[in-house]
């Protein structure tokens, strides 16, 4: 059961992601990430990573794509007029071209190293610890002891970035609008 | 679930390559920014494929590194869409578009 959800989400997944690529509305692409995002949280469900499914959702589908919803409608994307077509026309660009290359390449590379690295293993759902491997308790115990200097880092990374966006985003005082 | 650990690892691959395909091919600078946070969420894919691979491998105990990474990917990520949304106003502001095309004074 547990594998037919993953391989339905898989698709879904691949199927949205794709659907990203070649949406010509903006308004479209943030809601096919949307659905993405929400199969492979999925994913990360059956799994075994409760808590990340649960971030995944709480952090990308409510922070970020909140965020690139509200830039698109503040600058009212959502209509800009013809956007660049990924059309026929456009497979005899050159550009195009080396870009299905380099990716294709890239998509070669990966399903390669993941058929020739993983040794399967047992891989069954009894042989996983029974809380999910990351139980919110195990997980924070790792954060605030090994991982301690990386999280302040963290921290100190958010606050220069609050700053950033505030520089960077304010209206010049005296300048044209 | 008893899917082998490679079939996630090609799901990510496969996550990760349309994400490259699309900030390559794509030319407006938000769709750009959704491909990056395509790939970030490929990479974050592997993470926990290889750490749901140890724990495997260890019996059954947890292997947390690969959630941590996961978890500071994620702060990145919003790090990297705050930033890059941010720059998306300014040049909005200063140029009134959206497009890369408009923008190559640094390239010529």
């Amino acid at each position: 059961m547990a594998n037919l959800i993953f391989y339905v989400m898989a698709v879904l997944t691949v199927a949205a992601a794709l659907g990203v690529v070649v949406a010509r509305n903006p308004m479209m692409s943030i809601l096919s990430l949307l659905a993405s995002f929400f199969a492979l949280a999925t994913i990360y469900l059956v799994a075994g990573f409760q808590t990340l499914a649960a971030l995944q959702i709480l952090v990308y589908a409510g922070a970020i794509l909140v965020l690139f919803l509200f830039v698109i409608m503040l600058l009212n994307l959502a209509d800009v007029g013809p956007l660049e077509r990924i059309d026929m026309l456009m497979l005899h660009e050159r550009k195009t071209i080396w870009t299905m290359l380099v990716s294709g390449a890239l998509l070669g590379i990966g399903v390669f190293a993941a058929l020739q690295s993983a040794p399967v293993a047992e891989a069954s759902e009894a042989n996983l610890p029974k809380h999910g491997i990351d139980e919110l308790g195990g997980l924070a115990q790792a954060m605030f002891s090994r991982y301690l200097l990386p999280f302040e880092v963290t921290s100190v990374l958010l606050l220069a970035t609050a700053v950033a966006v505030v520089v960077l985003a304010k209206r010049k005082r005296g300048g044209a609008a | 679930m008893s899917v082998p650990p490679s079939h996630l690892f090609v799901l990510a691959a496969v996550l990760f390559s349309i994400g490259a395909a699309g900030f390559f091919l794509r030319r407006n600078v938000i769709v750009v920014l959704m491909c990056i946070e395509l790939m970030l969420n490929a990479a974050n894919l592997s993470f926990l494929a290889a750490s749901r691979m140890h724990t495997l491998a260890n019996g059954g105990r947890p292997d947390l590194q690969g959630p941590i990474f996961a978890l500071f990917v994620i702060v990145v990520a919003a790090v990297e869409a705050a930033v890059g949304l941010a720059l998306v106003i300014a040049l909005y502001r200063n140029k009134q578009t959206v497009s890369l095309d408009e923008v190559s004074e640094l390239k010529d």
